[in-house]
């Protein structure tokens, strides 16, 4: 069944042991000698949120403003300081800046790929897209490096997005939730939650009378890795549908009005709290696709008015909201979108247009290093200051928060040998 | 482990590696025992020693040098054979890896010595013949390739078929090189030896063949540019061979399947019942349950040849064509968003629906594979004789509003041309190579194919074949082009894009005639130096200059520039009896289409390192279907009437681990489309599953948009998807998945999708509640009084709210309260008699209907079979604890259709 071939030509039966391979004993990673010497802390976070910012934020309007820049580059908006001397944001950020203590800011990231398709599969997979691969997103490769409980599903994509599985196959797909949670309420999520007025008891019954007919391939399943994986699956479907946590992971309302209160009413800061619901609960990882930033008309009315409250209410209280429950030293946020925006000022529009040379990028939890900026772009933010940061090196140092050697090697489903990130050295600033 | 083995069958004598070895008269000694001693004086060669050993101690690896990278400054060709590289690499540039003048101090020696720091560790010793052979290299020059260099010829291999007969058991392999100059070297301790199987063997450095247990697999040798498989096989049982037990062949694929069973002591297991079978058939032909009726009917059917009709009648449905159109369309690689480029106004979703109707009626009529192949391999926009404006006004007509014209009237199938991604010559070999060669040439791309005979130059003169075919409108068309859209008033200065797109539509929509891009193949520019460099006798290789020769795959150099079509060299070459492709490639994608497996597996994957499991069997598939024309129901009927098709899937004891020798029937799931089209038709009405048989209306085999474009994403099926539909991203077979996934399982369980398709307005639950129901006449006028009663007193409700609506309004607080105290009272009575009256109410008493005949129904429609004594017991038992027949029959099909007997075909 699963037999695939292996780039030193092995077929294997590899459905349950996945993960055994890979690992060539000639490979001595960068990873292992920087741990070793010590240049890198080692990991911290066992969970991760990633939010993705489809569109394109623009960077100048948000976390690298450019308050002396020319007129036809800076803006309308105004940097204001944060809890953290010394680092200005925008002043439409002003929760955010009181949480500064929780993130780092990494200013001049830079890659070349200003459109939304292939920008965003960069910013999803740490890998700039080639078409002979489509490599998955970080939320498969952590579900499958790192597992998840068993009446959990290990990874959860909010929204709809870039979420894909590529190259490990369907079986490390996110369990997606496209609808948005409504304050207060239990949030639906595709095939686990409860409906049409199913009881818990009924669907007890109905599972015993199925094990009950299941029956003709009894003792078949030792021969056959699909059957057995079926089996596997079914008890796992079943405990997921049927377990207290995997519904109360979901369940907004059962949150005490006081701590929910900070993530607001919009959709983005409920979906911030049902994220930390989940990986409260032991979700492994969750992706949280928050779009609309494709401001080539109207830029700051668009940022002021409509993407930047939310957001701004949203991410301060998921990042406050972890640390409250003492969950942000164990997990990961990252946020980005997929470019940033031109600095010049598109005049006749009153936007910012697709620019990809200069971004930012936010990291907190685990082992990063709070309330810094790491990198910088230059003084109209057209460019990093010096080599500046690939999406790829993010990537990497994401990974390696979440203790994943990021320079592990997989087959693809041709026996393609390839590393999880390709091409990017951890950054040793984020981490302290 | 270091017994001594016989072998009968060769000539020769062997021991274990590091013993003397008695070799054939024309052999070189070996390597590893010349320069054993210290007085050796031979100059090793670079190509058949130098590169060969650095392979072999791990230098070019692609985690070390071989790394595109490479590592600590030095570079080396991944794999080797680019043997001018890598002696730059070695002897020339900033940091040479030899010194001639201070043989010693070399790099390449003091490296891999680890007589200076070495990231990769110690990778030769001291004083040993690697040792000595690289410094007798240096120490000659350090030269490269030259004239003198003979070209390579093959690998011998010695055994060339492993039997073993116990577990633990050694086998020396021999491995001799033949050069173009007649010399014969024994290379074994410089090749590289991989196992294909380590259950079934393990293979050492040095050749020593393990057999670690029972099966067959392959161990594979690989040497400059050779490649040899040697078969390794342990029998399963006492029983192979002469003691064979006599089993029934009745048809030459039987014949050829127990050929090989007999080798490994399998024995088949016995045929499948009657219910099997028809399942079996009908999802691997048609993908498509049988119904009810068609179980019924073909279990009651006594003739002996109930099965061969069965095949007969299943080839002529409509779901044969759709089905295998699906498949064509996978292997094609029919994308919506792959045909976003053209600016026709015709929208992808469109063309791509013109792509599989292209298809699925040549299919349906039964043309010749090759010919299918012929209009896409050799597609062009324009007919013989048409003008350009004549070829806009038939493309034209294809999209007029309730046009009777279709595209797939026209010979050539140039959707499969104009894809993105498919436009640059190396994309459309590689895209090639998969579909109608069942190959993965791409790793040649950039380096040796590290498991076939492929090199990064065969891979650049193939890829020449394919730089003429052109997509676009030919500078002499632009001022037809131009009048066309003038003549409909189309502005393309102010219209662009989208928006230009979207009124060529209109105006194809209302009959007007619109410019078209058109698939061409312009005639070449002749090289005017081609003459100079034909006499230019330093160049040992003819130089790669585009347009001018491409070569076929292991095959001719072809002078394309005399070809009106350089494709068409292709097609022939397709033709060709001694082709080594194209006939097994699609022999074995149909043969998969029915056992889950090819005989070669994975199925677009014919290279030298992965043999056929059968190589006989697939020989005479592939020489049979040409010579019948490649006519492809003739496949499919060979294939569904062999017996070995119809095998059961019980085990016994020496079958029950093999799963690639066709010895029973491997459990596999559904494919994607197959299982949400069997989840419908199991759960629907009786009308609609009967509409089914002969209408493709609503079919998930059938056509459905595959479009990567991540807007469309949204609105394609979620249950196809998380099943593993073809994303139809490259042409490979990987891009379909039939993995069981926790979200399959999840989505078979509970999703409201599923449920509703279940328990939902008009489907068979609802329609057997509704029809099947006999309840005796007092009952029914009880139970009418009450559901009367009910109405009634919920209309009551309901007016009063409305009262009490008007009332606050009207702001009258006594009116307010009264009217609520009245309200709160119904409403506690009617509370209390949903309560009391909910067994009578709203369920259905079991006792009403025939429940045998219910559960009978419900398996047939799930799994085609009857229930058993023990299921039908149980189903009855659990609509006697539920107490209700409408939770029971909707429980007991969704019990049904979350067996793995439903999801799985076997």
């Amino acid at each position: 069944m699963a037999v695939h071939r292996t780039c030193d030509g092995i077929q294997r039966r590899d459905f349950l042991r996945v993960g055994a391979l890979g690992a060539s004993a000639l490979t001595l990673s960068n990873y292992l000698r920087f741990a070793a010497a010590d240049e890198v802390k080692n990991a911290k976070a066992q969970a991760a949120i990633f939010i993705n910012l489809g569109g394109g934020p623009s960077h100048m309007d948000t976390f690298d403003l450019k308050p002396n820049a020319p007129s036809e580059f800076r803006g309308e908006f105004n940097p204001i300081q944060t809890n953290v001397s010394g680092i200005e944001i925008s002043e439409h950020l002003p929760k955010l800046a009181q949480q500064m203590d929780k993130f780092a800011i990494l200013r001049g990231v830079s890659h070349s790929l200003a459109a939304h398709e292939l920008g965003s599969l960069y910013v999803n997979t740490g890998n700039r897209p080639i078409p002979s691969i489509e490599f998955p997103s970080y939320g498969s490769v952590v579900s499958k490096e790192l597992g998840g409980p068993p009446d959990l599903p290990p990874y959860v994509a909010m929204g709809t997005g870039y979420q894909k599985a590529g190259y490990l196959g369907v079986r490390y797909a996110p369990l997606t939730a496209a609808t948005a949670p409504k304050a207060g309420q239990p949030y639906s999520v595709r095939g686990v939650s409860l409906q049409n007025g199913l009881t818990v008891s009924n669907v007890e019954e109905r599972q015993n009378l199925l094990r009950d007919l299941d029956s003709t391939f009894k003792g078949a399943e030792k021969n056959s890795q699909l059957l057995d994986g079926l089996d596997r699956f079914g008890q796992q479907a079943f405990s997921m549908i049927t377990s207290t946590r995997s519904r109360e992971a979901f369940d907004i309302s059962k949150e005490t009005p006081s701590f929910s209160e900070q993530y607001g009413q919009t959709s983005f800061g409920l979906n911030c709290l049902v994220a930390t619901r989940l990986v409260e609960s032991g979700v492994r990882f969750v992706t949280l696709n928050y779009g609309g930033w494709d401001t080539h008309q109207d830029n700051w009315v668009r940022l002021k008015t409509k993407q930047l409250p939310p957001f701004d209410e949203g991410l301060a209280a998921l990042l406050n909201g972890l640390a409250q429950k003492g969950l942000l030293a164990s997990t990961c946020v990252y946020v980005t979108g997929e470019f940033g925006r031109t600095p010049k000022i598109n005049t006749q529009r009153n936007g910012r247009d697709h620019y990809a040379r200069a971004m930012f990028m936010l990291m907190a939890g685990g082992g990063v290093k709070p309330g810094q900026v790491i990198g910088a772009s230059d003084e109209k933010a057209m460019g990093p200051v010096g080599d500046g940061f690939k999406p790829d090196r993010v990537a990497a140092s994401f990974f390696h928060n979440l203790g994943i050697d990021p320079q592990k090697e997989y087959q693809t489903n041709i026996g393609r040998p390839v590393m999880i990130v390709r091409d990017g050295e951890i950054i040793p600033e984020l981490f302290a | 482990m270091t017994r001594v083995q016989w072998t009968n069958a060769i000539l020769f004598l062997t021991v274990v590696a590091g013993l003397p070895v008695v070799t054939l008269a024309d052999d070189v000694t070996r390597i590893d025992e010349r320069f054993a001693v210290d007085t050796i004086t031979e100059t090793p060669d670079f190509r058949q020693h130098v590169v060969p050993l650095l392979g072999k101690v791990g230098c070019n690896g692609r985690a070390c040098h071989g790394s595109f990278q490479g590592r600590g400054g030095f570079r080396l060709s991944l794999f080797g054979y680019d043997f001018k590289s890598d002696h730059e690499a070695l002897t020339a540039g900033e940091k040479p890896r030899v010194n001639l003048a201070k043989v010693t101090e070399s790099l390449m020696l003091q490296k891999p010595l680890q007589v200076i720091p070495h990231e990769g560790g110690t990778r030769i010793k001291e004083n040993t013949w690697q040792h000595k052979v690289l410094t007798r290299w240096i120490e000659g020059g350090a030269k490269p390739i030259g004239a003198q260099t003979p070209e390579f010829v093959r690998l011998d291999v010695t055994p060339d078929e492993i039997i073993a007969k116990q577990k633990g058991e050694t086998f020396v392999l021999k491995v001799v090189a033949v050069w173009s100059n007649g010399t014969r070297e024994d290379v074994t301790p410089l090749c590289r030896f991989q196992t294909n199987n380590d259950q079934i063997a393990s293979v050492e450095d040095t050749g020593i063949v393990t057999s670690t247990g029972p099966g067959d697999s392959n161990i594979v040798v690989f040497y400059d540019n050779g490649v040899v498989p040697v078969p390794v096989i342990l029998p399963v049982s006492e029983n192979f061979g002469d003691k064979y037990p006599a089993v029934a062949t009745p048809t030459k694929v039987d014949e050829l399947v127990v050929q090989k069973l007999r080798k490994l002591g399998v024995t088949q297991s016995d045929l499948c019942t009657d219910a099997d079978f028809l399942r079996r058939v009908s999802l691997d032909m048609i993908g498509t349950l049988p119904t009810p009726a068609e179980v019924e009917a073909f279990l009651a059917d006594t003739s002996a040849d109930k099965r061969a009709k069965k095949i007969d009648e299943l080839l002529e449905r409509p779901a044969y064509a759709a089905w295998w159109a699906t498949k064509f369309a996978d292997w094609t690689g029919n994308n919506a968003g792959k045909l976003n480029n053209n600016k026709s106004g015709v929208e992808a979703t469109t063309l791509s629906g013109d792509w599989y109707e292209w298809l699925r009626t040549r299919v349906e009529k039964n043309v010749p594979y090759d010919q299918i192949a012929e209009g896409i391999i050799l597609a062009v926009s324009r007919q013989d004789g048409e003008s350009y404006e004549q070829y806009c006004e038939r493309m034209s007509s294809y999209y007029k509003k309730d046009s009777t014209a279709s595209f797939a009237d026209q010979p050539s199938l140039t959707h499969y041309w104009i894809r993105r991604e498919f436009n640059k010559p190396e994309e459309r070999a590689m895209g090639f190579a998969y579909t109608f060669l069942g190959i993965r040439i791409q790793c040649a791309q950039c380096h040796k194919h590290p498991f076939d005979q492929w090199t990064k130059d065969d891979f650049d003169r193939f890829k020449e074949f394919f730089s003429r075919a052109q997509y676009g409108v030919t500078p002499s068309n632009r001022s037809s082009e131009q009048e066309m859209l003038q003549h409909a008033g189309i502005d393309v200065k102010k219209l662009k894009g989208n928006d230009l797109s979207k009124v060529i539509r209109e105006h194809l929509t209302k009959g007007e005639v619109m410019p078209f891009n058109e698939l061409f193949v312009p005639t070449p520019k002749r090289n005017p130096q081609a003459k100079e460099a034909k006499n230019d006798k330093e160049k040992k290789r003819p130089q790669v200059v585009a347009g001018r020769t491409a070569k076929i795959l292991g095959g001719d150099e072809i002078k394309i520039e005399e070809l009106g079509d350089p494709r068409e060299a292709l097609m022939d070459w397709l033709r060709d009896d001694t082709n080594p492709y194209f006939a097994k490639a699609i022999v074995n994608r149909i043969w998969s289409g029915y056992f889950n497996v090819g005989i070669v597996e994975p199925i677009d994957d014919l290279s030298l390192a992965n043999p056929p499991s059968n190589e006989a069997l697939l020989d005479y598939l592939a020489t049979e279907f040409r010579s019948h024309n490649y006519d492809m129901k003739w496949l499919h009927r060979t294939i569904a009437n062999s017996r070995t098709y119809q095998l059961s899937w019980h085990t016994n004891s020496t079958n029950e681990f093999d799963e690639r020798n066709f010895a029973r029937a491997v459990p596999h799931r559904l494919p994607a489309e197959v299982a949400f089209d069997a989840l419908q038709l199991a759960t629907m009405n009786d009308a609609d599953a009967a509409s089914w048989k002969t209408s493709l209306s609503g079919r998930s085999i059938g056509h459905t948009i595959v479009d990567s474009r991540a807007g469309a994403r949204g609105k394609q099926s979620y249950a196809l998807a998380i099943f593993g539909r073809s994303i139809r991203d490259s042409n490979c077979e990987c891009d379909r998945s039939s993995e069981a996934s926790l979200l399959q399982t999840v989505y078979l369980q509970n999703d409201s999708e599923v449920l509703a398709m279940i328990g939902g307005k008009g489907r068979w639950v609802e329609q057997i509640l509704k029809n099947g129901r006999s309840v005796p006449p007092e009952r029914a006028q009880q139970e009418q009084k009450t559901r009367q009663a009910k109405r009634l007193a919920e209309a009551d409700v309901a007016k009063l709210k409305q009262r009490l609506q008007n009332a606050e309004k009207r702001e009258k607080p006594e009116m307010v309260n009264a009217i609520k105290a009245e309200l709160a009272e119904r409403e506690r009575t009617l509370a209390t008699e949903n309560q009391n009256g909910a067994a009578a109410a709203p369920v259905l008493p079991p006792s009403d209907f025939d429940l045998p005949a219910i559960i009978k129904q419900a398996y047939l429609r799930t799994l085609s079979r009857y229930p058993t004594e023990v299921e039908l017991a149980r189903a009855n038992r659990y609509y006697e604890e539920t107490t209700d027949a409408g939770r029971g029959t909707r429980d007991l099909l969704w019990a049904l259709v979350n067996t793995k007997e439903f999801v799985v075909n076997h």
